[in-house]
């Protein structure tokens, strides 16, 4: 049971806020909801106004001060915050303030200390390596020192080479980034030092840190998560399955997300992908229990062609691609299951109330990133009017969007212009895909821009990669 | 060609701008007894190191935030039915008159008479690197630019492109945008002052210099 005295506020915007509010309102959650003068037209803000209570929504001057999010709660007498996916999500110091200041409030997501020890990519990377988690090679810590971080790559180069590596690669990252913003990739020794310089300076202006991490880039393989959740204190906890997450654009942003992570009954693998998605799972578990992880996160890990698994990161924070777990998961046999609202009922305290026996998966998802951006030229984001969108509902499909569908909506320049989430269920993959391009095929997306251009979207690259997915 | 004449003309029979003062963030509010009439100044000193006169503060986080006024004038408006409540970001809470300064009378008449090179697209603009220092260190009257000189990084959703000047050599003599502020499609980013031009423009300062009389 959820102790309905709670009321959440919601501090972050577009379709995960939507969702945020309608998880609360499932469990009986009043929330209040906070937006920024370019967001004025996002759903989130008409539903806050349509659901919500007295003093359900705020105008704040940004998502990213926490001065500000802490005010509105006070004012809008919240209990908890609910802080998304980016902004604060991640943020241990946020976490810990949140929970620490005079009037308390419930941070809905791990708790701080967990943020902190797993939240920075080169502890968790010392973690696993601890538990004989394998991670990919690469620099331990954010370099900030143009020598140390060339002398960091040659010895990768290095390392491939004697490895037998062809064509060795090293990633250069902005160690504060994130999404896949930030990324590039060196294929020669002599050009590092540029590109080094390129990332930090790329890092410095968009992140204000202008640490780097180097590794080696990995090739030919499968990006998977492992869903976690678990109960606050840490004792119990368990996993929604994997995620392939494999398809993304360019610039290693995920466009395609399908569950499970890999799927042996019909595809032919050079591994054992059964036992491979076991061992990341457990895996991700014994990391999990080790740092008595204590609400929802996800485990990323690097999958080759030959079956040879690299912890990335661990995102402890909601993912957006959490939905299409959730959609094939069953708990006690039963569908519609929530991971968002799980994340906020164990937030808050209740217990979990099943276990890893009695959660079961059915059939396949699909998740769809239906974004405004050109695939053709480097996923450039498109800006402009969205003048019509519509799709026909079905029983497999959920939607989940902040962007209305009755009237004309203004993308801002200053967010993503990710524009709704497309899931799909089919009892196999050739059901799944079938529905998957009949979805694409009747989603009306029409806009124009400034110019009068049309709007671009990634539809058709989804289309094309409907058939691609859960291949090398 | 710039006539100057005319146009201080123009600006004299509307010497005044209103300036709207909003929260620039949520929290409680308190004014600090300014009323329709009372007079304001600006930030002032050598440095302008003075702040401008107190008009209220909001508080939140037991941080209590000062809004000065950033310009002289006389207040319009105040929104006393908001005292001692919670207002939200961009709320308006006065209303001020503000009589033009000479800068802002110059930065008008420049804005005619320069080259603008103007934003393509809403987004955050910056200098590349190697103008950024030459800026900071030397003004932006340092800076040369010619037609196709790639001067700018254009970042829009954290993506950021190169974007090459457009229009006549000359130097950059105004720049409009600053750090980490988004410009609308349109708006003038720089001011280029043309070799032959800048006779012109300087004339235009020394007039504006001597004949603009600022309000006591």
């Amino acid at each position: 049971m959820t102790n309905t005295a709670h009321k959440v506020l919601v501090a972050n915007r577009g379709e995960i806020a939507v969702r945020i509010v309608q998880a609360c309102r499932k469990l009986g959650l009043d929330f209040v909801c906070v937006y920024t003068a370019e967001d004025a037209g996002s759903g989130h803000v008409r539903l806050a106004k349509e659901l919500g209570g007295p003093k359900s929504l705020y105008r704040v001057a940004s998502y990213h001060d926490a001065n500000e999010l802490l005010s509105v709660a006070d004012d809008a007498e919240a209990t908890a915050i609910h802080p998304g996916y980016g902004f604060f999500a991640e943020d241990y110091r946020f976490a810990r303030r949140v929970s620490q200041r005079d009037r308390k409030l419930i941070f809905i997501g791990p708790s701080w200390r967990v943020i902190r020890e797993l939240g920075d990519k080169i502890n968790t990377k010392r973690l696993a390596r601890s538990l004989d988690v394998p991670t990919v090679p690469g620099s331990d810590r954010p370099i900030y020192d143009e020598m140390e971080a060339e002398k960091v790559a040659r010895t990768l180069f290095e390392f491939q080479v004697d490895n037998g590596i062809k064509n060795p690669l090293v990633l250069v990252k902005a160690s504060a980034g994130g999404g896949g913003m930030g990324i590039e990739e060196v294929h020669d020794p002599d050009l590092f030092r540029s590109v080094y310089r390129r990332v930090r300076n790329y890092a410095a202006r968009q992140f204000k840190d202008e640490g780097v991490l180097i590794e080696q880039r990995i090739r030919d393989f499968n990006h998977l998560e492992v869903q976690i959740v678990a109960e606050r204190g840490g004792a119990n906890i368990v996993h929604f399955g994997t995620r392939n997450c494999s398809i993304q654009s360019t610039g290693l942003q995920k466009r395609v997300e399908i569950a499970p992570g890999f799927d042996p009954s019909s595809i032919a693998y050079d591994f054992d992908a059964d036992q491979l998605l076991a061992d990341i799972t457990r895996h991700s578990l014994a990391l999990a229990r080790r740092v008595k992880y204590d609400n929802v996160g996800t485990w990323e890990w690097i999958v080759t062609r030959d079956g040879k698994p690299y912890l990335m990161e661990v995102n402890t924070r909601i993912q957006v691609e959490n939905g299409v777990s959730a959609a094939i998961s069953r708990i006690k046999g039963k569908s519609g299951v929530d991971i968002i609202a799980e994340q906020i009922r164990l937030g808050l305290g209740a217990p979990l109330g099943y276990t890893q026996d009695d959660i079961t998966f059915e059939g396949m998802g699909i998740e769809y990133r239906i974004i405004a951006e050109d695939p053709d030229n480097r996923f450039t984001p498109w800006v402009g009017l969205i003048d019509s969108f519509s799709w026909p509902e079905q029983p497999w499909l959920s939607m989940h969007t902040h962007v209305p569908t009755d009237e004309p909506y203004d993308i801002p320049t200053e967010f993503d212009p990710n524009l709704a989430l497309g899931i799909v269920w089919g009892k196999d993959i050739s059901e799944v895909r079938e529905r998957g391009i009949s979805f694409l095929d009747a989603l009306v997306l029409e806009g124009h821009d400034k110019s009068g251009s049309p709007l671009k979207s990634n539809i058709d690259f989804l289309r094309k990669k409907t058939n691609r997915i859960l291949l090398f | 060609m710039l006539d100057v004449s005319k146009l201080l003309e123009e600006i004299q029979a509307s010497p005044y701008a209103e300036i709207s003062v909003n929260a620039p963030h949520s929290g409680t509010l308190t004014f600090n007894g300014l009323v329709p009439s009372s007079r304001v100044v600006g930030p002032f000193g050598d440095w302008k190191e003075k702040k401008g006169t107190l008009l209220a503060t909001i508080e939140r986080e037991r941080n209590k935030k000062p809004l000065h006024a950033t310009e002289k004038g006389e207040v319009m408006l105040v929104h006393e039915e908001l005292a001692g409540t919670f207002v939200q970001a961009g709320t308006e809470i006065m209303r001020l008159r503000h009589y033009l300064s000479r800068e802002e009378v110059l930065s008008i008449i420049l804005k005619k008479a320069l080259h603008l090179f103007n934003a393509p697209e809403r987004a955050k603009y910056y200098f590349i690197p190697a103008v950024e220092v030459k800026v900071k260190v030397s003004g932006p009257k340092a800076i040369s630019v010619h037609d196709g000189m790639e001067l700018f990084i254009m970042s829009r959703m954290k993506r950021e492109a190169p974007l090459s000047y457009t229009g006549p050599e000359g130097v950059i003599y105004a720049v409009y945008f600053s750090h980490n502020q988004n410009m609308d499609a349109g708006q003038p980013l720089i001011g280029v002052c043309p070799p032959n031009l800048v006779g012109a423009v300087e004339d235009a300062v020394m007039r504006v210099q001597t004949e603009w009389r600022e309000e006591e």
